[in-house]
């Protein structure tokens, strides 16, 4: 049973994560940088609990916090360029920021071992769960109490003003400056929103896992961020959740009998869905469709 | 002193690599304004095939398994056209910036399952003495690889300047709908542009093998993210800009690894990049009036 508890685990951790690069998508901006707010979210949240020894909550917060305001740092300046530009400068970006912690040594001793950030070597020890008695359950739990959080903050705010927004300046730029949205103010807090969701579950990514390296947060792991909201369709937040069970539950444990056959037809997988639903799985038609099912139902 | 002249002027040498690599991304986003992110690992997958040729002829000479390498790449470039931009809708530029993501696992695993995941050997360009001129040493290698790069990008200019298909080609960068009207065919185009930078790239590819001496697949991650980088400082779309900030991104990250060594050195090139972002957005060859 607890090899269950782990797969929704790792859903619920990619799920956060597909939905901080659906809320910058909303924006029309492809940003490959959520892994590196990943980084920054689990390393202080993992130095925050073994090293100054905080409670898992707050820190998690200022985690997220802290990817925030790196995200709202790295938006001012990648903001100035628009679309595939952005792409690459959010890509160095996140690849930057796992440069910096193959880099970052930061030790201290606790007790008889040396705990702490080493270089290459990652970040081990991080034994906030084991430490507390929370068993599998009780982690898988949380996790998907902060994932339904996030959820419905999205789901509620993409039927707020502040959603039409955000679309608007995702659909035409120039009519959404036309009519009066300050285009970097919304740029910017979307991006750092995501910021903060990718930095929630990179806090969560590494307190479950109890070991983090800078490999973790390389290129791949951006681009299961942004392939999560566009192999779901950006219409909804549950297309994003779609794509994440579709992806980490069926692709890659399902697939787990046909050994290294899986991963040639990962990305085959990723090309065909492209080519058949440019739109994502679950585009705006099939979401009236379900809306209209619902409706008679 | 010295030292400093030599590690610019190795780092400007296999600059040239990611040069090519750069106009690849860039001429492909000049004629489709879309990205290929696919391309670093076809010029890899490209190089790779190249290597076929030993199945066939035991004792084959270097330079036959770079003309290999470079025609197959060719039609890798083709297949990539096929499968991820020619029936997925033009409108949607996130379905194939997917899709090409989606190719370069494809791409990276098939290598990894062909070749069981080790590196290969690759045929060396040239192994003789190095030129030593003064007190600077160049490698001979890398000045050849430099050579064969640049005469590829004069190929490239010369078809697309002096050429009837570089002003189809270039006709479908500036206004597609105006060239259909012109009776140029859209999709036709597109293919053999595809073919084009592919073939580049296969070329790339080679010179990579042949200076490195070794292919892995490791190797086309990196390559993607230091050819998209050179592209944006070059300024998206510019080829002169691609060239030299191939260079300039060779010299300079070869300077940094001998000031702060090989695990430092990418964060450098990032921070140059960022530089770019902020004080020179368009890039060095900013074209004018260019549109996203």
């Amino acid at each position: 049973m607890d090899f269950y508890y782990g797969l929704a685990q790792i859903i619920g951790v990619h799920t956060l994560l597909g939905l901080s690069a659906y809320m910058v998508l909303l924006t029309g901006q492809v940003s490959l940088a959520q892994a590196g707010f990943a980084a920054v979210g689990a390393y202080v949240a993992a130095m925050l609990t073994v090293l100054a020894g905080m409670h898992l909550f707050p820190a998690l917060l200022i985690a997220g916090i802290a990817a925030a305001t790196i995200a709202c740092a790295v938006g001012f300046p990648a903001l100035r360029v628009r679309g595939l530009m952005l792409v690459i400068a959010t890509l160095a970006f996140g690849e930057a920021v796992r440069l910096f912690f193959f880099n970052f040594d930061y030790q201290i001793a606790k007790g008889e071992v040396r705990v702490g950030p080493l270089g290459g070597e990652g970040f081990r020890q991080i034994r906030y769960f084991p430490e507390n008695g929370w068993t599998t359950f009780e982690v898988m739990l949380l996790i998907w109490a902060i994932v339904a959080m996030v959820m419905a903050a999205l789901w509620w705010m993409d039927r707020s003003r502040t959603g039409a927004v955000l679309r608007a300046v995702g659909e035409d730029e120039l009519a959404a400056q036309s009519v009066g949205i300050n285009l970097t103010a919304v740029k910017v807090s979307a991006m750092a929103a995501g910021g903060f969701i990718a930095g929630l579950s990179g806090g969560i990514y590494a307190h479950y896992t109890t070991h983090i390296e800078h490999a973790n947060f390389g290129v791949v792991l951006a681009t299961f961020a942004i392939a999560y909201p566009i192999l779901g369709g950006l219409s909804s937040v549950f297309g994003t959740v779609i794509a994440v069970v579709f992806i980490q539950g069926v692709l890659i444990e399902g697939l787990r009998f046909m050994g290294d056959w899986r991963n040639l037809l990962f990305g085959a997988l990723i090309v065909l869905a492209m080519n058949l639903r440019p739109h994502g799985l679950l585009d705006p038609r099939s979401l009236a469709m379900l809306r209209r099912l619902v409706g008679r139902a | 002193m010295i030292d400093l002249a030599q590690s610019i002027v190795d780092g400007v040498l296999f600059g040239t690599t990611y040069a090519v690599i750069g106009i690849g991304f860039t001429l492909i986003f000049g004629v489709m304004h879309k990205i290929n992110m696919s391309f670093a690992a076809a010029s890899i997958a490209g190089a790779y095939s190249g290597l076929l040729v030993f199945l066939l002829w035991k004792t084959a000479p270097p330079i036959v398994v770079f003309a290999t390498s470079a025609a197959l790449a060719g039609l890798i470039g083709y297949a990539i056209y096929l499968l991820c931009f020619r029936f997925i809708p033009i409108a949607s530029p996130l379905a194939t910036l997917m899709s090409t993501v989606g190719m370069l696992l494809l791409v990276d695993e098939i290598i990894v399952h062909l070749t069981a995941g080790m590196p290969l050997s690759y045929p060396a360009i040239y192994d003789g003495y190095p030129i030593e001129l003064g007190q600077l040493i160049l490698r001979v290698d890398l000045l050849l690889v430099f050579l064969v790069c640049l005469v590829a990008m004069a190929v490239l200019l010369y078809l697309l300047y002096r050429t009837r298909l570089g002003i189809a080609t270039r006709a479908v960068a500036q206004q597609p709908v105006a060239a259909q009207l012109c009776g140029i065919r859209l999709t036709q185009v597109n293919a053999i542009t595809f073919v084009m930078t592919g073939t580049l790239g296969g070329i790339a590819g080679a010179m990579i093998g042949a200076s490195v001496g070794v292919l892995s697949p490791l190797l086309s991650l990196p390559l993607t993210v230091k050819g998209l980088i050179v592209t944006v400082i070059g300024g998206l779309g510019s080829i002169p800009g691609a060239i030299v900030a191939g260079l300039l991104v060779g010299a300079f990250e070869n300077v940094f690894q001998m000031w702060r060594g090989v695990t430092e050195r990418d964060m450098y090139v990032m921070l140059l990049l960022f530089a770019f972002l902020v004080f020179r957005p368009g890039g060095l060859f900013r074209i004018a009036g260019a549109r996203d």
